[in-house]
């Protein structure tokens, strides 16, 4: 490695495999966490179906988060409607009773889905850690290329199974096509 | 890419046909149906157009399904795409049970009849009404609405039957051209069928919205049939393989959106006429909303819509095979009733439930698993040579 | 199988022999390269319009609301047409984005992207009208459930305000829809742009995007929900517009089918709209190995059947106006077709009902001419429906002392003019500076995305020989 040299002054982030398809990120992403590797990740140009599987993902808690933003923007578009409409200010329309709860729905529902939305989108940033404009990955020129056709992990020096060299050669034995070391 | 195979056996054994029973079934409820047409002839005539409206509304929702998959080429409902083409492939026999209600119409519509002492408002509007509602022209609409549904689900049945046969991938564009035309004479058919059959029983009350309503009712509740047929070919060790999770969990995930847009055609049909409170249109609702018909409206909002839309709302829930089969038997259970809760205010001024309902039910139930199990078992139960079978079993 | 008389295999999603990386640079260097002339002209255009645009609202806030042709009986008038018309537009946007991803399109990749950039401008044209139209726009803030030093709150029961809530709430999801699917698609600008100002502005907006799988995961539930959130969305969106004619008790516009009738339409103007812009787009970015015709094919297709969708209501809406026996129903129809506006409503039946059927033949719905005159009668059309429904029930009404023939000012007419001047600017501006297709997306519908593509040892499997496309 061509960069050795200077690792005596800057600390490892961790170690950046590349390999050549999705079928060889996906192997070796499941031989990761085969091996017990915790702090990894595989990256892609795009989601690559089956990879939560070979990493052996939990499922995403964001549907708890929506629902519970959802239940919000329920309860209270509906008790908003109900305090203006027959406690704050009541007015008779239509001779519609003042808690008119057919007529209650469209902004109840809008108001639903309004609070999940943000409950989606916010809700997936907070889970993502975005944003966060800064990532040590991005020290890597190769790197920039993720977003475009290539595949890659990374182990992070952080992981308690981590070691240079041990690790260099589980993610070559892995299929890498090349690995290079990330500093901080 | 790796192919998965068929590893069933596809063919429906005679031994596993539950046929006999429902014969038996059958032959009790039309016996005592015909013991309630000679006691009561009015509440026979009101409990078999529920029953009818009730089955037919499977088949024709069914011809619908095939006729979409054709023309969408979908894949992941291959696999079950032969139980909703032989209920439709049998549309034909509703002909023959459509006679009793031609027959019984001047119980059942009081626009065939003079309108005696009512008020001369009704005879303006029946004068009116009457180039449209007269017997004659009922009965060609009828003949109509049933020529074109029985052409186009005998028709596309066997074209998937010859497909089984031959294996010539070309039928799949025979079918997906008549599929086209057929959607929309079916549109149109269904409709007017629905006007014809439902809403004609009050002649002075109409709403543009009713077709679209009988339809969508329909559909969210064939969706739980279909999953409850699934249900018991498995219990039965059939199709294990063949129709898996993945596709129970499909047809969970239709059940739940046409719950959603059922519920969205039913509320925004009540809320206009709830809105403009016209008396003419509110009457409807009224008499529905009267005395014990109310406790059974609001069992058809929570039995439909709120507790299915809730319970399905997670994705584990729609293959969860115990919850699906709670939902599915609650949908059809108030599938049924909100039928009921559609005729029966007509003839009844509160709720009751009558033993002839039940009779006729138990005749139609008969007759229609009956004739769904006979023709079911005399092909295979999956169309075999479909172009697309691999890519719905690779289904996960 | 021994015979396959002429079963049609269906085709793959993107033409050509295309990797990854010229997908991206297919998509990202329509960014890259320096701006063309036709783009300067157009925007220079579209600018003008915008101009006009503000010249007419300035007007009408200065002036107020008398000059436009409302009188006694039609209170509403174009404002309200526009108003329905360029909402519905956006509807299909929607559509695109998050229905066919629920229904597993794969196709709409290609489109949905512009599609739904077309949605967030046609709202804004839209949220125009009712926010001018009510005189004094500087205490328009008196629609939202503000406390105030009045105490009074708005009124829930009024469908005007539903469609306050419904449209508002549908342009932030439909930002947030758009903005989601596109963070991936900004950190590849990120990676690959030159210029510094470049790369820092995208990688702004880009929110630190890696392509993690940790980051995959939660991202593809946010979008599935935000598709699951945005279809009943869109759903209410147009029956909360269809509430606003249909709660009331006018003949014409108080019919039960109103909501799923305007929803069908919607989509019916919408994909008209996005098939106009496609067909123009690909031409000009030369993009058809990724918007083919296969996809104008189904675009066609959709159009055929919700045109029909909406043959199908005016067909019941008649029916029943005669059948319900109603004499105001019976008049207003009758009026409809053979009254003074009768030129309009033969308009909108021949755009909307007779000229989709065209793609009944195959041949009409792969053609590119065919496909885009049909596009744009198909928005006249709808645009003339919207105003037959408003201004033929209100100019006559119960009572025929009032009757008037509507016609709309000279100020009515350039404002409209003018919201085209709004929709083009932003649309050239996203054509000029953001990726108009789905980068990531593309790529996940092409084959080799797929880990099952390849072999067991994850090589490139053995190249089969490809079936010629017999022409």
């Amino acid at each position: 490695m061509s960069t050795k040299e200077k690792s005596n002054d800057r600390k490892v982030y961790g170690l950046l495999a590349e390999y050549a398809n999705p079928a060889k990120l996906m192997r070796a992403a499941k031989l990761s966490n085969r091996a017990g590797y915790k702090k990894y990740d595989a990256y892609s140009p795009f989601p690559i179906h089956g990879m939560d599987d070979a990493m052996g993902l939990k499922n995403s808690k964001l549907g708890w988060i929506v629902l519970s933003h959802g239940l919000v923007g329920f309860a209270g578009g509906l008790a908003l409607q109900i305090w203006t409409s027959s406690i704050a200010y009541p007015i008779n329309i239509g001779g519609k009773p003042f808690v008119n709860i057919p007529a209650f729905i469209p902004v109840t529902f809008e108001l639903t889905i309004l609070l999940s939305a943000f409950g989606a989108v916010f809700g997936m940033f907070f889970l993502n850690n975005m944003p966060k404009h800064y990532n040590t990955l991005f020290n890597s020129d190769k790197f920039a290329r993720v977003t475009d056709d290539k595949f890659f992990i990374c182990v992070e020096a952080s992981d308690d199974m981590f070691s240079l060299e041990e690790t260099e050669k589980f993610l070559r034995d892995a299929g890498a096509t090349d690995v290079e070391v990330i500093y901080e | 890419m790796a192919k998965t195979k068929l590893i069933d056996s596809i063919e429906f054994p005679a031994e596993k046909s539950p046929l006999k029973a429902f014969v038996a079934v059958g032959a009790i409820g039309i016996l005592l149906s015909l013991v309630g047409l000679v006691v009561n002839t009015e509440q026979f005539m009101y409990s078999y157009l529920t029953s009818f409206a009730f089955f037919i509304s499977f088949a024709l929702a069914s011809l619908f399904l095939v006729m979409i998959h054709h023309i969408t080429r979908s894949s992941w409902g291959i696999t079950i795409r032969r139980i909703p083409e032989t209920f439709s492939s049998q549309l034909w026999i509703y002909i023959l049970l459509f006679i009793p209600i031609l027959l019984g119409m001047n119980y059942l519509y009081a626009w065939t009849g003079d309108m005696g002492d009512r008020h001369p408002f009704y005879a303006d509007l029946l004068d009116h009404k009457s180039p449209y509602l007269n017997t004659a022209f009922f009965i060609v609409r009828n003949i109509i609405y049933f020529a074109v549904w029985s052409f186009l689900g005998y028709k596309l049945y066997q074209y998937s039957i010859k497909m089984d046969e031959t294996g010539d991938w070309g039928i799949d564009n025979a079918m997906r051209k008549i599929s086209a035309p057929g959607i929309l004479l079916f549109g149109f058919t269904v409709a007017f069928a629905s006007f014809d059959w439902l809403m004609s029983l009050r002649f002075d009350w109409f709403s543009t919205m009713w077709g679209v309503y009988y339809f969508a009712m329909s559909f969210q509740a064939l969706f739980a049939f279909l999953i409850l047929i699934v249900f018991y070919l498995h219990s039965k060790g059939l199709l294990l393989n063949t129709v898996t999770k993945a596709h129970i969990g499909d047809m969970g995930g239709w059940m739940f959106g046409f719950t959603v847009f059922y519920a969205y055609i039913a509320f925004s049909q009540y809320f206009l006429i709830y809105y403009a409170t016209i008396p003419e249109e509110t009457l409807w609702f009224y008499v529905r909303f009267e005395d014990n018909w109310s406790i059974i409206a609001a069992f058809i909002l929570f039995g439909r819509f709120i507790i299915p839309f809730i319970v399905l709302l997670g994705r584990p829930a729609k293959s969860n095979f115990k919850v699906l089969k709670f939902v599915t038997v609650l949908i059809l259970v108030s599938h049924l009733i909100e039928v009921f809760w559609i005729v029966m205010p007509t003839l009844h001024a509160d709720f009751k439930l009558h033993w002839i309902d039940i009779a006729t039910f138990l005749g139609f139930a008969g007759i229609f698993l009956g004739l769904f199990f006979y023709q079911f078992s005399k092909n295979s139960m999956i169309p075999k040579n479909d172009p697309k079978l691999a890519e719905s079993l690779n289904k996960h | 199988m021994s015979t396959n008389s002429g079963y049609v295999v269906e085709k793959p999603l993107v033409k050509g022999n295309h990797t990854f990386s010229s997908i991206t640079a297919l998509v990202a260097d329509i960014v890259e390269k320096p701006t063309p002339l036709w783009w300067y002209i157009a925007f220079g255009i579209s600018n003008l319009l915008l101009g006009l645009l503000f010249a007419m609202l300035a007007y009408l806030i200065w002036e107020g609301t008398g000059v436009w042709g409302l009188n006694n009986t039609v209170a509403w008038g174009w404002a309200i047409i526009n108003f329905v018309w360029w909402v519905g537009i956006g509807h299909a946007g929607t559509l695109i984005s998050a229905i066919l991803y629920l229904f597993r399109q794969g196709w709409r990749t290609a489109i949905n992207r512009f599609a739904e950039a077309m949605t967030i401008f046609a709202v804004m044209c839209a949220g125009i009208f009712p926010a001018v139209h009510v005189g004094r726009i500087w205490v328009i803030y008196w629609i939202f459930p503000l406390p105030n030093q009045m105490q009074m709150w708005p009124n829930f029961n009024s469908p005007l305000l539903w469609d306050v809530f419904a449209v508002s709430t549908y342009f932030t999801v439909s930002l947030l829809f758009w903005y989601v699917g596109l963070v991936p698609d900004f950190a590849t600008l990120r990676d690959r742009v030159k210029s510094k100002l470049g790369a820092k502005i995208y990688g702004f907006f880009a929110l630190g995007w890696t392509g993690g799988n940790r980051q995959w995961q939660h991202y593809e539930k946010s979008y599935l929900l935000l598709a699951g959130l945005a279809t009943p969305l869109v759903l209410s969106v147009h029956t909360i517009v269809s509430f606003d004619f249909a709660v009331s008790i006018i003949p014409g516009w108080h019919t039960t089918i109103f909501p799923p009738y305007f929803v069908a339409g919607a989509i019916f103007s919408g994909f008209a709209m996005v098939m106009t812009l496609m067909l123009i787009a690909r031409k000009i970015y030369g993009l058809e190995d990724i918007m083919t015709d296969d996809h104008m094919e189904k675009m066609n297709i959709i159009i055929l059947v919700t045109g029909w969708m909406v043959g199908f209501a005016y067909i019941m809406e008649f029916f029943i106006a005669w059948y319900g026996g109603v004499e105001y129903e019976k008049f207003a129809f009758v009026n409809r077709a053979f009254g003074p506006y009768a030129w309009a409503y033969w308009i909108m039946m021949f755009c909307n009902v007779v000229a989709p059927n065209f793609f009944w033949f195959k041949k009409m719905r792969r053609s590119v001419a065919v496909s885009f005159v049909l596009s744009i009668v198909v928005n006249i059309g709808m645009w003339f429906e919207r105003f037959v429904i408003t201004v033929t029930s209100l100019a006559q009404d119960f009572i025929p002392g009032s009757w008037a023939y509507y016609s709309p000012t000279w100020v009515d007419v350039l404002t409209y003019v003018g919201t085209f001047g709004l929709f083009f600017t932003n649309f050239l501006l996203f054509l000029r500076f953001m990726p108009m297709v789905a980068i990531a997306e593309i790529k996940m519908v092409l084959p080799q995305a797929d880990p099952h593509y390849y072999d067991e040892d994850g090589n490139e499997p053995e190249p089969v020989e490809q079936i010629e496309e017999s022409k």
